[in-house]
C-alpha cells in the first residue's frame, strides 16, 4: 500500500497519492534483438580497454578511493557540505507535512529532471483547492526526499491541460549566466554511437 | 558537444552545447577529512559469470562446492581493475560480432507487440552541413511547462567573441518574448533533433534570459508530454 504524502498550501492540509509516470507508460518501449552474420543472437557487453576482457551486464561496481587510488569502505566516508561540515541527514517528505510556495517558471525550467509523479486526492482527503490555484498556471515547490538521505530534491508542482496535477522531481542546475570571457569548447566526438537501450520511437 | 544553429536572420554558427548538471553541494570524505572520489572496477569477467562456471561444473551443486573450496569467480589478474575507456560491443557464440543486424521490437503501452523492424539508425542533425532552424514558433513557458517534461536540459555558449554577440542577441530576443522558441533540424527544417548517430529524437525549445552584458541560453530537450497515462485512473493503476 503506498503511502500518502501530506501536503500544505496556505493552511489547508491534504493527502495526495503518488504515481510514477514514464516515458514508457505514455508511448511503449522499444526492445533490440541482434543477430551476428550467421543469424546467431548477439547481445551487448562491456569490451575493457585491452580490447579482449569482455564483461557482462552488473560485471562493475564503483568503488569509494582516496587521494591515492586506494580503495575505502563505504561506512568510512562521511558525507560534508562545501565548508566540510558533517550533512545532518534529512527526513523521508512522508513523515512530515510538506509546506508549498509559490515558485516561477524560471525556477523550474532550471531543473534537471529525475522523476514525475501524478498527484491524486488520497482517501477522503481533497485537493480542489490546489487544483483551482494549478489552474489559473500557479505552479508550487517544496523540498522532498522519498526515503530520507543526505539531502532534499526540488519537487514542484504544476497542472496539465487537463488539470491534472504533477510533482516534477529534480536537482535544481547550475545555472551560470555567461561573460564575453567564458568561452566554451567544442568536443571533436560530435558523433558516436549509443546504446541500443537509448533508442526510442514516437516522438510526442 | 557542438551545435550548428541558426537566428532568426538565418544566419548560423557553430557553438558549443554543455550539459546542465545539478548543483553539487555534498562530497565524501575519508576518516581522515581527505577528499574521495569514485572509481569504476571490474568485479567479474564474462569467463568468471556463473554460466561459464555452470559449463564447467553441470550442476549448480559442483559450483557451490567450488566456491566454498577457493574463489573460482576471480581472476586474480583483472577483479578490482580500473574501468576506463570502455567500449560496448555486440557478443555472439562465435565472439564479438562485427557485423550486426538489429531489429526493433515496438511494443505498445499495454505490453503489446506492435511491430518488429529493421533498425535504421537516424544520423544525428546538430552538428551537420544543414544548421538547426530557429522555426519562429514560440510557446510561452507557462503554456509550455504545462504540456511537456523537459527530460534533458542543455546550456548553449559562444566559444569566441564573434558567437558570443550571435547567442546574446538570440538571448535577448527570447528573454523580451518570454516563450520558448521551438527548434527543428534537417534539410526541410521538420525534423526533431537527434544528438548522436542513433539516438533518442527530442522536441527541442530554446530559451534565452540576459542579466547585465551575461546571457543565459538553454537548449530544453522534451520527448515526454505532461499527461496522465491511458490507463492510469485516478489513485493510481
Amino acid at each position: 500500500m503506498p503511502k500518502n504524502l501530506k501536503l500544505s498550501l496556505d493552511g489547508n492540509e491534504f493527502e495526495v497519492t503518488l504515481t510514477k509516470v514514464d516515458r514508457e507508460d505514455l508511448y511503449g518501449t522499444v526492445e533490440i534483438e541482434a543477430f551476428d552474420e550467421k543469424g546467431k543472437p548477439a547481445v551487448l557487453k562491456v569490451l575493457a580497454a585491452d580490447g579482449k576482457t569482455l564483461i557482462e551486464k552488473g560485471g562493475t561496481a564503483l568503488a569509494a578511493v582516496n587521494e591515492k587510488g586506494d580503495s575505502i569502505e563505504r561506512s568510512e566516508l562521511t558525507a560534508v557540505d562545501l565548508d566540510g561540515k558533517e550533512i545532518t541527514r534529512v527526513e523521508s517528505s512522508f513523515n512530515q507535512v510538506n509546506e508549498l510556495k509559490k515558485a516561477d517558471v524560471d525556477s523550474y525550467l532550471g531543473l534537471v529532471v529525475k522523476s514525475v509523479y501524478v498527484l491524486d486526492a488520497a482517501e477522503e482527503s481533497d485537493i480542489e483547492y490546489l487544483k483551482q490555484h494549478l489552474a489559473s498556471k500557479q505552479m508550487y515547490i517544496f523540498p522532498f526526499s522519498y526515503r530520507g538521505g543526505l539531502d532534499y530534491d526540488s519537487a514542484y508542482i504544476v497542472g496539465d491541460e487537463k488539470n491534472d496535477a504533477f510533482m516534477i522531481v529534480g536537482k535544481d542546475g547550475d545555472l551560470e549566466y555567461v561573460k564575453l570571457n567564458q568561452t566554451g569548447v567544442l568536443s571533436s566526438n560530435e558523433e558516436q554511437d549509443i546504446s541500443a537501450d537509448d533508442i526510442s520511437f514516437d516522438l510526442l | 558537444m557542438a551545435i550548428n544553429i541558426s537566428n532568426s536572420q538565418n544566419r548560423d554558427a557553430v557553438v558549443a552545447v554543455e550539459g546542465l548538471l545539478g548543483k553539487q553541494e555534498i562530497r565524501y570524505v575519508d576518516a581522515k577529512g581527505h577528499p574521495t572520489g569514485n572509481r569504476r572496477i571490474l568485479k567479474a569477467d564474462s569467463e568468471h559469470e556463473l554460466p561459464i562456471l555452470m559449463k564447467k561444473q553441470k550442476t549448480l551443486e559442483k559450483v557451490a562446492q567450488l566456491l566454498i573450496k577457493g574463489d573460482p569467480e576471480i581472476d586474480i589478474e583483472l577483479t578490482g581493475m580500473f574501468l576506463t575507456d570502455t567500449s560496448k560491443v555486440y557478443v555472439s557464440p562465435n565472439g564479438i560480432v562485427h557485423l550486426v543486424e538489429e531489429y526493433e521490437l515496438i511494443y505498445k503501452p499495454d505490453g503489446e507487440l506492435r511491430e518488429r523492424r529493421l533498425r535504421e539508425k537516424t544520423a544525428q542533425n546538430m552538428n551537420s552541413d544543414v544548421p538547426v532552424r530557429w522555426t519562429g514558433k514560440f510557446v510561452k513557458k507557462q503554456e509550455a511547462v504545462r504540456k511537456f517534461v523537459f527530460t534533458n536540459t542543455k546550456q548553449v555558449v559562444h566559444i569566441n567573441g564573434l558567437t558570443f554577440d550571435f547567442l546574446y542577441q538570440m538571448a535577448e530576443d527570447l528573454d523580451k518574448k518570454e516563450s520558448l522558441l521551438l527548434l527543428r533540424g534537417g534539410e526541410k527544417g521538420d525534423e526533431p533533433i537527434v544528438m548522436n548517430r542513433g539516438g533518442k529524437p527530442y522536441n527541442a525549445f530554446l530559451e534565452g534570459r540576459v542579466k547585465d552584458s551575461s546571457y543565459l541560453l538553454l537548449l530544453h530537450l522534451s520527448n515526454m508530454e505532461l499527461k496522465r497515462p491511458q490507463g492510469v485512473a485516478a489513485n493510481g493503476r
